[in-house]
């Protein structure tokens, strides 16, 4: 059972999520970022980013213009140039749909500088001016299965509010 | 506390504000100790490197660079250190050297070589920071400097990993850095390399940091600066070899040799979103190998990916190009039908993504592929 509580109300984003019961936000960070255990066993985190917001580690930016498999092309870019993160690996990048919106989910493995080694599930679309992306992030070994049916749960119930449109046919589905 | 003041201390090291005491090569107990320290310190850091999936794995390339260190080692003052090259998968300029004699090179120095004698000044600059001892040195100094006779040498040696690590990844103090350059031109001259290559390497990167505005690469960083630094080497030419400034440059060779890692990097800046820098480094490849369809492809990439107005045109081009010395190469096919298929040209675009599939069936990115061919058909003009 969905616990009842929406990120919906938390100001200057355009979507609302159901969190599964068990899951909260840490009080270090004001990201949308939850844990069931602590975030370095793993975490969802959720964001909504201006489309034309330079990256940390291309130069690469996103555009409005860009097919899914292109936007997808600049987060693994962005991902590999990351220098703390090690050994990555995609394992999967392929379309898919959220809340109704063309996008990309990727699917990748990597090692922490200590060694310890994670895999993450990224999902994304652009509409409007944002980039809309859900994560989540687990210890590869017992975490990330554990707990993936939470994220999946987690991304069936988010939709982008404003987006009129989207959320029509989200609801006719 | 006593961190912290050691902190400080070897920060104020890196940026140069006071000269680590020379010590005697000779080997004394406790510089033996300290020592021994600094290379388990650097075997752990090196086992890190080594299994973190960076280095660029390419058996030949190393022999080369090894074939190169060689050279340059008869004449070093420790022909007893067993030197090992070994290249980094990263587009940023920089090498660095652990105590022990293991050296790494980022394939972004490599690609932006000319020729062998600027590839030998690069080694030669890395292998003093090992026969000079420079890591024990700056472990002595920070000892010196902040009195702490209590820190163990682990506890120092952790320190110097505070400022980038064991290796001189963030470069040492400004003399041992000049040293480093004054030796290493001599150990360039003496192994029959032209020592103008040395100062010709320094303009080309300064030039590209510049047009970059990269971030202050450590080999060619603020210790001293690049300027300086060309400047020193042009007066150790005029007053120590005067006459005398001649040696080989091997280009054929070196261009020959590292030809598929200038490309392989190309992939790393274009990664980076360094359009310039990466489109610069094709069309230098391109200068050695003309009919190479992977380049112009890349070059293709390139110029799709910059996204500035025409740009659509100016990269098929170089995908026809790229098909038409290679027609089975699946990737320019692929690029053909996205800029189709972008521009509503779904018919042209379906053609692409057929021939693309057609040689790829098991393409890591088929599922997209799939999904246009599909929306492709059912547009009505499948």
């Amino acid at each position: 059972m969905a616990q009842q509580r929406s990120l919906k109300n938390l100001p200057n984003n355009d979507f609302s999520v159901e969190i599964p019961k068990g899951w909260s936000k840490p009080k270090y960070t004001n990201k949308y970022l939850i844990t069931k255990d602590g975030a370095f066993l793993q975490y969802v985190l959720i964001q909504q980013r201006p489309i034309d917001l330079p990256y940390s580690h291309t130069k690469k930016k996103l555009n409005k213009k860009m097919l899914p498999q292109e936007a997808a092309g600049v987060i693994i870019d962005e991902i590999a140039s990351d220098r703390r993160i090690y050994n990555f690996n995609v394992i999967e990048n392929a379309p898919a749909v959220i809340d109704g919106h063309e996008g990309f989910k990727i699917l990748f493995s990597y090692k922490d500088k200590k060694g310890s080694t994670f895999k993450t599930l990224y999902y994304g679309f652009i509409s409007g001016d944002s980039f809309f992306n859900l994560r989540y992030n687990a210890a590869m070994r017992h975490y990330f299965e554990k707990d993936i049916a939470d994220f999946e749960q987690i991304l069936s119930s988010f939709k982008v509010v404003k987006d009129k449109a989207a959320l029509e046919i989200a609801l006719d589905r | 506390m006593k961190y912290f003041v050691l902190i400080i201390a070897v920060c104020c090291l890196v940026a140069g504000c006071a000269a680590p005491q020379p010590i005697p090569v000779k080997q004394t107990p406790a510089a033996m100790e300290e020592e021994q320290m600094l290379w388990r310190r650097a075997l752990e850091e090196q086992d890190t490197i080594n299994g973190s999936g960076v280095l660029y794995q390419d058996a030949e390339i190393e022999d080369y660079l090894n074939q190169v260190a060689e050279k340059l080692q008869i004449n070093s003052i420790s022909p007893d250190i067993s030197f090992q090259i070994k290249v980094v998968k990263d587009p940023n300029l920089n090498a660095f050297a652990f105590p022990n004699g293991v050296i790494y090179v980022h394939t972004g120095i490599l690609a932006r070589m000319d020729n062998e004698a600027q590839l030998a000044a690069l080694l030669a600059h890395e292998m003093v920071h090992c026969t000079h001892r420079h890591s024990l040195r700056t472990l002595r100094s920070i000892k010196d400097r902040t009195q702490a006779e209590t820190a163990t040498v682990r506890e120092l040696a952790q320190l110097l990993g505070v400022t980038g690590s064991i290796a001189s990844i963030s470069g040492y103090t400004r003399e041992l850095e000049t040293e480093a350059d004054r030796v290493g031109l001599d150990l360039t001259v003496k192994a029959n390399y032209d020592p103008r290559e040395v100062v010709k390497l320094f303009e080309l990167l300064k030039q590209e940091i510049e047009i970059e505005r990269i971030e202050q690469p450590f080999f060619f960083g603020t210790h001293p600066n690049v300027r300086q630094r060309i400047e020193n080497v042009n007066n150790w030419l005029a007053e120590k070899y005067r006459g005398k400034i001649t040696g080989i440059k091997n280009t054929d060779e070196f261009q020959s040799r590292i030809s598929r890692l200038v490309l392989d990097n190309a992939r790393l800046d274009l990664r980076q979103g360094r359009f310039f820098i990466a489109q610069r480094t094709v069309e230098k490849f391109l200068t050695v190998k003309p009919d190479d369809a992977r380049a112009y492809f890349l070059l293709g990439e390139i110029i799709r990916q910059r996204g500035r107005q025409d740009d659509a045109a100016a990269a098929m081009k170089y995908y026809e190009k790229s098909i038409s010395l290679n027609p089975s190469f699946p990737e320019p096919h692929k690029a053909m039908g996205l800029i189709h298929y972008k521009d509503g040209e779904k018919r042209l675009a379906k053609k692409y993504f057929e021939s693309c599939l057609l040689l790829s069936p098991d393409a890591a990115d088929k599922a997209y592929i799939q999904g246009y061919l599909k929306l492709c058909v059912t547009n009505g003009e499948g």
